[in-house]
């Protein structure tokens, strides 16, 4: 069912709009001091946590305009619209993603985050933010279960307190939602729970097709080569990739020039008023940007694999989130490094295997990358959960005491 | 009876019931729920309640069938909605537009909205304006004059503020809508806006038509080859049906799905969320108190 007739109300900056807000900041923050009385969390971790539940209120309205990260507005009006009749907003009911193509058990990505994230019992659901302090539930809700696997509760803390993570989670869009179910699989994985994980496929297949398809070699790789027990197992299963692709070359090099083209085309600007899929349409055909062979693609996906992990470049900071994302981009390469060094984990088959993973998806993403706002995104998405499952390799409790 | 002894679900339930007792069932909270009601009502006395008016449209299906330029024809089967695109901009464009207020202007609409309604054009074209400090500051020291009087620039300002159209990305229907405490106002001031953004469009495409018109037939006199004479004179055979076409009062680019209708009751300020989110933030603010005063230093 569409309800073609819903409006979203827009409070925009004004006193409604903090008086709900700041009622729904004040809810998280009651039960953070609960969870606090009841020694889930140190005080390092309560100040922390209601500084992070009141940065929704900062970014919205107050530092940005909502419309720089337009699909909040999707979001919102799809849960407002789910809350108040049922039924699905025209635009998400009237189409489809591609992951809701192949099969109509699969819901639409925005219905599928607003329906997770509106279980959330927040007192309003009446603006663009609400479903931010939804998303700041969610990850605080990783943060208790990520932090039993550690002795030291601030270094996990420290975790949380990435940029773009504060950003995502400020802002009513599924990229926290992406965040939280890729960590939950990949921990899930490393600690040999694979039903779980196989569990957790399901959702990411919804919410992010691409993760999906890292996350499903991942867990092949894993189960079936068992590549996380020898080197040659690793080698082995990296060649069976590759032979696979090759097999079926035309059907992987038909998906990813789709992409390609896909992400092309919304980038599109000639100026004059034609841009994205309408003045790509007259004015690019995008022949020149497919890929035509697995060789090729892969020589093209590592040739711009430093521009993807280094972006955004100074020449294009055009706004002041750049600069900072920019620095926490070199930031995060760098932690990975200091990570992978810690008592020698880079000789850890289980590291390779994850690494191996990474570089798989971080080619992926670099061989469609168009946008840079979008694949900035993109990039702190996959790369965040592969630190987290690092970071529990290099650190946690378990770990330490096998090794 | 394992589960409740692992997580000690008791031992819990005791603290929490300790914490009720000594930061939220206590007196300084009913002070707290006091003040939110009385903060509550001034929030609540000094807003304006608002309708919703508004008015659902679509394309109107002759635009695409009379000469739109092939670029367009061509988005629109590639993207599934490029010529619906383009006619929303168009539309938006023009609803915005000076010229559209200006039309609007002549119609009285500045009387009813910055005067008394007198439909009088000597009354309307003296309205007196009032200016904040700032603009008489600013004017002061720049040297130039401000409007003694309201103009159809202070009513593009209030079309642009007020008539909102939205249309979402894949979507057919264009939403106007306006948010108004008089809603019969809002629903009169929100059709004359609509018909009168696609009127000022049927104008533009007459005048281009009729030049069209007078051009092609400048080019039959001289033409010598009998396929560019029929094709000429298919051209301005199409464009008088366009004309004739458009010299009609029904609307031309879109048409009316819904037209424009008022929400049964004010859709903000929303009485009970204000209370209740008061109330929230207030009892909040009593228990923080609390708490910090109790747990300083375990907290510094």
């Amino acid at each position: 069912m569409v309800n073609e007739y819903f409006q979203l109300i827009d409070y925009g900056g004004s006193v409604y709009y903090y008086i709900f807000e700041l009622a729904n900041f004040c809810f998280l923050a009651f039960f953070v001091i609960i969870f606090y009385k009841l020694n889930y969390i140190n005080s390092n971790s309560l100040v922390v946590w209601v500084g992070l539940f009141f940065t929704p209120l900062l970014i919205n309205y107050f530092l940005i305009i909502p419309e720089m990260y337009g699909d909040q507005f999707e979001y919102a009006r799809e849960i407002m619209s789910l809350k108040s009749t049922g039924e699905s907003i025209s635009t998400v009911g009237n189409t489809t993603g591609i992951a809701s193509s192949a099969s109509s058990y699969v819901p639409h990505p925005i219905t599928f985050t607003s329906w997770v994230l509106g279980t959330v019992p927040l007192p309003n659901y009446m603006t663009v933010t609400s479903l931010a302090f939804a998303n700041k539930l969610f990850i605080f809700g990783t943060f208790l279960w990520f932090k039993n696997f550690f002795q030291d509760e601030n270094k996990v803390l420290l975790c949380f307190l990435i940029p773009s993570l504060i950003l995502y989670s400020s802002l009513s869009l599924r990229d926290t939602l992406i965040i939280i179910l890729s960590s939950f699989f990949l921990l899930n994985l490393l600690r040999g729970k694979y039903v779980f994980a196989g569990l957790l496929l399901y959702p990411i297949f919804i919410v992010k097709i691409q993760m999906f398809a890292i996350f499903s070699l991942y867990f092949i790789g894993r189960l079936l080569f068992r590549a996380h027990r020898s080197y040659l197992m690793i080698g082995i299963f990296a060649a069976t990739m590759l032979v696979v692709s090759l097999v079926i070359e035309e059907d992987v090099l038909m998906v990813m020039n789709t992409y390609i083209l896909a992400f092309s085309a919304e980038d599109f600007d000639m100026g004059g008023g034609m841009f994205s899929y309408a003045g790509w349409a007259i004015y690019a055909d995008g022949e020149d940007l497919k890929v035509h062979s697995i060789p090729e693609a892969i020589y093209v996906a590592v040739l711009r694999l430093p521009e993807f992990l280094l972006m955004p470049m100074p020449w294009n900071w055009s706004n002041f989130f750049y600069p900072i994302q920019a620095l926490e981009s070199y930031l995060l390469i760098y932690l990975y490094y200091k990570l992978a060094t810690r008592r020698q984990l880079y000789k850890n088959r289980e590291f390779a295997l994850l690494t191996l993973m990474l570089f798989i998806g971080l080619l992926m993403y670099s061989l469609i990358m168009a946008n840079e706002g979008t694949f900035v995104r993109y990039r702190f998405t996959l790369f965040y959960p592969f630190l987290l499952a690092l970071f529990y390799l290099a650190y946690s409790k378990l770990e330490i005491k096998q090794s | 009876m394992s589960f409740l002894k692992k997580y000690n679900i008791v031992e819990k339930f005791k603290i929490i019931k300790q914490f009720f007792d000594d930061h939220v069932l206590i007196k300084s909270s009913l002070h707290s729920v006091g003040i939110s009601l009385i903060a509550s009502l001034i929030v609540i006395q000094f807003s304006i309640p608002q309708f919703y008016v508004s008015a659902t449209l679509r394309e109107a299906q002759t635009a695409g069938d009379q000469g739109e330029i092939g670029g367009e024809r061509l988005a629109g089967i590639f993207t599934g909605g490029g010529n619906m695109s383009n006619i929303y901009d168009q539309f938006r464009s023009n609803m915005h537009s000076y010229v559209l207020a200006q039309r609007m202007w002549d119609q009285g609409w500045g009387s009813k909205i910055f005067g008394d309604g007198t439909m009088d054009e000597e009354y309307f074209n003296t309205i007196p304006k009032n200016h904040t400090i700032g603009q008489k500051a600013g004017a002061f020291l720049l040297g130039y004059d401000l409007f003694e009087y309201y103009s159809a620039h202070d009513l593009q300002g209030f079309i642009m503020a007020k008539a909102r159209p939205t249309k979402e990305v894949k979507a057919t229907n264009i939403t106007v809508y306006v948010m108004d405490q008089d809603k019969n106002f809002a629903i009169d001031f929100l059709n004359a806006v609509i018909l009168e953004t696609d009127r000022y469009a049927k104008e533009h495409l007459i005048v281009k038509s009729k030049e069209i018109i007078a051009e092609t037939y400048k080019q039959l006199a001289t033409s010598r080859n009998s396929s560019i004479t029929s094709a000429l004179a298919n051209t301005i055979n199409s464009e008088f049906y366009k004309i004739a076409s458009l010299e009609n009062d029904l609307p031309y680019h879109i048409y009316f799905i819904d037209p424009p209708h008022s929400s049964e009751y004010p859709v903000t300020p929303k009485v009970s969320s204000i209370i209740f989110s008061n109330l929230i933030i207030f009892l909040f603010l009593s228990i923080a108190y609390s708490f910090i005063q109790k747990n300083k230093e375990d907290l510094w």
